[in-house]
């Protein structure tokens, strides 16, 4: 899985770069308009994230060039911009998904699978772990074969792991992932604690070790 | 009242004014004169018949004089009659009425006997010219009439069209519109004035308004960029192998921090953005499936807080707005019904074409309704709340004219909002 990075803040760049390499994509990075042009003009990649946002050039520019040179990447907007008419023309000139900074690496991580596996009609629809599959567009899981019965939550929440597994989510990011912007009015953490406890239990029953390591002090893992 | 009609109508009131004073005095005029002229034709007369009779020792013949009746009578020394002016009445055969006369009664002698004299004329013209002149100052008056809506139809038409096109324009300006307010010049200068104020004033308007736009702009974009820096690293650092606990727990208390301070960037962010009025893409929104996705979008939030809720109504509405805002507005109200609920507590939802009703079970308010929806005032620091759902709420609602009102009665907190009448309307 080949990706690109178009983000002219170097440091953020160099994050996004360093957490997706560690979950295992090939990734390289462009920081101005005349570099990200040339590379798309070149190479094909698997999916781009990109920063509206840039020296040299708007960001909507690149993604018509990648609409004609490149159709099969998926396209992440990445924008500070949180402006409504950008995200608009961002996803009807094709992007696939729009994320407003600041975000968390492990968000972009599992918005890029998803994007990738929809993507992607080769790919394999089922995602496996050991004895653990799941299957994200029936949002169905199975341990040994054995249908786990679980909450959309749940399900969303063992996807998020699954796709940073051997990852450390933070509570605040799986809060989030699973409530958005609302979390602000939850005793979201307490909420956290409960679903994780759920999904563990769920997962234990159905026959896996337990995979869910809690951090102490900052979070979760999920052990692959 | 439009500017003419006032301005009519102060004429027509001075005029009517001017008219009854003008005919009155008009009228008394003429009466003296008329008085005067008759008097003084009398008076010829009687110097004419005593001079008659001085030269010619007879008594004159009666239709010689120019009056128009004369009487002449032996006087009886008995009864004293010495020259008197009078008005009097005679019943005239022919009008079959009565007409005003002038009368002058003298003594005249001849030969040492004396004659009473009196002399009549005809006040009739006068009254006649009264008349007349009654009727000229109604004709003027009714000619004045015409002519003052003759002239204000033309002002409106022409003088105080530029002023009305310039007043529809400035109605219908909004700074949201990326260009100045252009207005017809005009000849009229107090008008050209009015323009080139109006024209000075929005462009600089405007201008701040840019400024102010980009401002919130580079703000959002250049908080939110370090924000992501910050974050990233974090998260980066969170990976790294043999984290102490002591550190772990500091990174993750930095992270919920950083986090703290995106949400509360990305919501004041938001409230510029309303203030700016930048949401001006309205449609005719279903408000009641807008309210059906936020509540199924937050059933599982309610049911981890154990909140029972129940839709009381829900008529098919539709409110113009833009659907953003009317998804951020529902969600903020209802969460706010969450938030300051009591365990097992229970929020009623009911929507009809006059107003949107969301009451939840709580504690009384500490603090006193109207701050509840100023910035940063939480009732009770609710977990990770800012403070800051409500003054939204509140933005967006004097944005699109809505009426929020709240009262708490039997342990019910109620907010409505009162839907604008020419906005609702059922299917």
């Amino acid at each position: 899985m080949k990706l690109l990075i178009i983000e002219d803040e170097s440091a953020l760049n160099a994050s996004i770069v360093a957490y997706l390499q560690q979950v295992g994509y090939t990734c390289e990075s462009a920081e101005d308009f005349r570099k990200a042009w040339r590379k798309i003009a070149n190479q094909d990649y698997d999916c781009v994230i990109l920063d509206l946002t840039l020296p040299g050039g708007n960001g909507l520019d690149l993604i018509r060039l990648l609409k004609t040179n490149n159709p099969e990447a998926g396209i992440i907007i990445i924008s500070a911009k949180n402006a409504l008419d950008d995200k608009i023309s961002g996803l009807e000139l094709g992007a696939d998904d729009y994320l407003t900074k600041p975000f968390h690496l492990s968000e972009l991580n599992a918005r890029l699978r998803s994007v990738i596996r929809r993507r992607n009609i080769t790919s394999q629809k089922v995602i496996q772990l050991g004895s653990l599959e799941v299957y994200p567009e029936s949002a169905e899981a199975l341990v040994e074969g054995r249908k786990m019965t679980l909450t959309k939550k749940e399900f969303e929440l063992l996807l998020y792991f699954v796709s940073n597994k051997n990852r450390v989510l933070t509570k605040d990011s799986i809060a989030e992932h699973l409530w958005g912007d609302h979390i602000e009015t939850l005793d979201s953490l307490d909420f956290v604690y409960t679903h994780i406890k759920n999904l563990r239990r769920k997962l234990i029953e159905t026959g896996a070790e337990d995979p869910i390591q809690t951090i102490y002090g900052m979070g979760y893992k999920f052990n692959y | 009242m439009r500017i003419l009609t006032k301005t009519s109508l102060y004429y027509l009131i001075v005029s009517i004014v001017v008219f009854l004073l003008g005919g009155l005095s008009f009228y008394k005029i003429l009466q003296t004169e008329i008085y005067d002229e008759v008097d003084d034709q009398l008076f010829t007369d009687k110097e004419n018949i005593i001079e008659y009779i001085r030269r010619h020792n007879e008594l004159p013949n009666v239709t010689s004089g120019i009056s128009e009746a004369i009487l002449v009578k032996e006087h009886s020394d008995r009864i004293k009659v010495i020259e008197a002016l009078t008005d009097t009445l005679i019943f005239s055969a022919y009008d079959e009425e009565y007409i005003p006369f002038r009368k002058l009664s003298f003594i005249a002698y001849q030969n040492g006997k004396p004659f009473q004299y009196t002399i009549l004329k005809s006040l009739m013209d006068f009254e006649d010219l009264f008349e007349s002149t009654m009727l000229a100052m109604a004709w003027i008056f009714l000619l004045l009439l015409i002519g003052l809506a003759g002239v204000n139809y033309f002002v409106n038409k022409y003088t105080w069209l530029n002023f009305y096109d310039t007043l529809d324009k400035a109605k219908r300006y909004s700074l949201t519109q990326r260009e100045p307010l252009y207005l017809n010049p005009t000849k009229t200068r107090e008008f050209q004035e009015l323009n080139d104020v109006l024209q000075a004033m929005t462009k600089k308007i405007h201008n701040d308004y840019i400024n102010l736009k980009e401002f919130t702009e580079n703000a959002s974009h250049e908080i939110q960029t370090p924000l992501a820096i910050v974050n990233s690293k974090l998260e980066l650092f969170m990976q790294s192998d043999n984290l102490t606990q002591q550190q772990a727990s500091m990174l993750e208390e930095m992270h919920a921090s950083v986090n703290r301070l995106s949400r509360l960037n990305k919501s004041l962010i938001l409230l510029t953005r309303i203030e700016n009025r930048e949401f001006s893409e309205t449609e005719e929104l279903p408000l009641h499936e807008v309210l059906l996705e936020q509540i199924t979008h937050l059933h599982d939030i309610m049911q981890m807080h154990e909140l029972a809720y129940q839709v009381t109504s829900l008529e098919p509405t539709t409110l113009s707005i833009n659907r953003g805002l009317a998804e951020v507005l529902l969600s903020n109200i209802l969460l706010n019904a969450i938030r300051h609920n009591c365990p097992s507590g229970t929020i009623y939802v009911s929507l009809t074409a006059q107003e949107l009703c969301i009451s939840n079970t709580g504690k009384p308010l500490d603090s006193s309704p109207e701050q509840m929806f100023e910035r940063f005032m939480s009732g009770n620091k609710a977990a990770g709340s800012l403070g800051i759902g409500l003054a939204i709420v509140s933005k967006i609602c004097s944005l699109y004219k809505l009426q929020p009102a709240y009262n708490y009665t039997d342990g019910l907190h109620k907010l409505c909002l009162q839907l604008p009448k020419k906005y609702a309307n059922s299917f």
